[in-house]
């Protein structure tokens, strides 16, 4: 009967990063209080809650994006693969390179589509040749599901695509250095529904090879691509859990106020 | 940001809700009385007013295709999660079941219009307007169980259809007395025991509600079989 399960239950059971009384203070703010969780190997797991609540915080302790912002403290622990991601030693470039992100809005580089993908690797220094870069430049692309649009005009600007295939050539750029693990700040905010569909069915893609979490104010967004789910409330992380058990039976009243469109 | 309200920030998810919830209530007055109504016309041997029922039955089918067109409709434009999810979910069940005990009401008064015409078999109609008196406590405690979302009082009504069981047992036994005495009871017997069955049925659907209240409550569907007292297929005659 295994071929008949759901399609939405968790396959893998690897834990990838391991975040342990995880601590965020902006100044005197502090945005994030004592966050534990888990996140598999193999899986979509959805950050969800109100504006404010820090899951979008939370998101960027995980590849040490908070670093960049002045008064930011990040406390406790937090591990990929075993490995302290704020251990003095890691260099967060490197980190970043295996903990892909992509934002809200669409960012390309100012430059051309074949550029875009293939800044990643140069910088890494991860390819070898010219015919290895171009390589990997139609496998992100292929991944992206954005190849078969863009083959013909690699050399144009990426800023000249439409919403929806900036979305995708921004993945395939987050995906061009082979990360580990991809974060997702509100990846289809800016995109029509069909654009988000398509954002959506690559990531229910990219599971099979990465761990992708994503952060997202669609709740049939989070029901829809997640396999796990996060709610988060004023910093705290108030239940993680199975997303089809999240959104039929969630066990802490504040998770089902919110997931059902409630406020008092 | 305060949290649990029961009250949705779309006002007009609230007011779907209450409609739905008021179909069934309607629902359940007129299952409630067309079982009243039946059973008064089977010991009042009163045709008219099984007719009256018989007619009563198209008005809750017709409530059930409500339900069902309401219920979708909340499913497409309200996308429901949790609670509202499990609400609409067991609105639908509840209506089935609902239907169900009206069409079981209606072959009642079908029955008695037949009885009618018939010399009637020692004291059974008696013990069978019980057993019907009875069966609508239990809808209608099942039914308050789900206005007022009381797992508790669902899981009573859940343990209570064994009383209905037996009082089915003890009529069962009765008409097979009747019947040996006199084959000429055999008809009306037959007629008699298929309402005992029928009302029999009706305590089932009760107890099938009650499990959608626990369901709707809780989250959970009520583990292990329930209780059954209905031993009539088992022993031999």
């Amino acid at each position: 009967m295994n071929d008949m399960r759901m399609e939405s239950r968790v396959d893998a059971q690897t834990v990838k990063i391991e975040a342990r009384k995880v601590q965020v203070h902006y100044g005197t703010t502090h945005a994030i209080k004592d966050v534990d969780v888990d996140i598999l190997d193999k899986t979509v797991t959805a950050f969800i809650g109100p504006s404010g609540c820090g899951k979008s915080t939370f998101l960027r302790t995980l590849n040490r994006m908070n670093d960049t912002i002045v008064g930011c403290k990040v406390g406790g622990k937090i591990t990929l693969e075993g490995e302290d991601i704020y251990d003095a030693r890691v260099d967060p470039v490197q980190l970043r390179a295996k903990v892909g992100m992509v934002f809200q809005k669409p960012n390309p580089f100012p430059k051309s589509i074949y550029d875009n993908v293939s800044y990643g690797p140069k910088i890494h220094g991860l390819t070898r040749s010219k015919a290895e870069l171009d390589e990997v430049v139609e496998k992100c692309l292929r991944k992206a599901a954005l190849w078969g649009e863009v083959k013909d005009r690699l050399q144009t600007p990426g800023t000249g695509l439409s919403g929806g295939q900036q979305q995708r050539l921004c993945i395939a750029r987050a995906i061009a250095t082979s990360p580990e693990v991809l974060l997702m700040d509100e990846p289809c905010s800016a995109l029509d529904p069909i654009a988000t569909a398509q954002v959506e069915e690559l990531i229910d893609e990219l599971r099979s090879q990465f761990s992708v979490v994503i952060v997202t104010h669609s709740m049939q967004q989070a029901a829809r691509v997640s396999q796990k789910t996060a709610f988060f409330h004023l910093g705290y992380l108030v239940e993680y859990g199975e997303t089809g058990e999240i959104f039929t039976n969630p066990k802490d009243p504040r998770t089902e106020s919110y997931i059902s469109g409630r406020i008092g | 940001m305060t949290m649990n309200s029961d009250q949705h920030i779309l006002g007009a998810f609230d007011r779907d809700l209450e409609a739905v919830q008021a179909l069934i209530m309607k629902m359940g007055g007129l299952v409630e009385a067309a079982l009243h109504d039946a059973a008064t016309a089977l010991t009042h041997r009163d045709e008219e007013l099984a007719n009256r029922v018989r007619q009563g039955d198209s008005a809750i089918d017709a409530l059930e295709e409500q339900v069902h067109a309401e219920c979708a409709r909340l499913i497409a434009l309200r996308s429901p999660t949790a609670t509202d999810l499990r609400m609409v979910l067991s609105v639908m069940r509840i209506a089935s079941s609902l239907e169900r005990c009206g069409d079981y009401a209606k072959n009642l008064a079908k029955r008695a219009t037949v009885l009618v015409q018939m010399t009637p078999v020692g004291g059974s109609s008696g013990s069978i307007a019980r057993m019907a008196k009875s069966v609508q406590v239990l809808l209608k405690d099942a039914l308050d169980a789900f206005i007022q979302r009381d797992a508790v009082a669902a899981y009573r009504v859940r343990q209570s259809d064994q009383e209905i069981d037996q009082f089915y047992n003890a009529v069962f036994r009765e008409l097979l007395t009747h019947m040996m005495e006199d084959p000429r009871n055999i008809t009306p017997a037959m007629h008699l025991h298929f309402i005992a069955k029928n009302i029999e049925r009706v305590g089932d659907h009760a107890t099938s509600i009650a499990e959608q209240v626990i369901y709707l409550v809780t989250g959970e569907v009520p583990e292990g079989s329930r209780p059954k007292a209905d031993v009539t297929s088992m022993q031999e005659s």
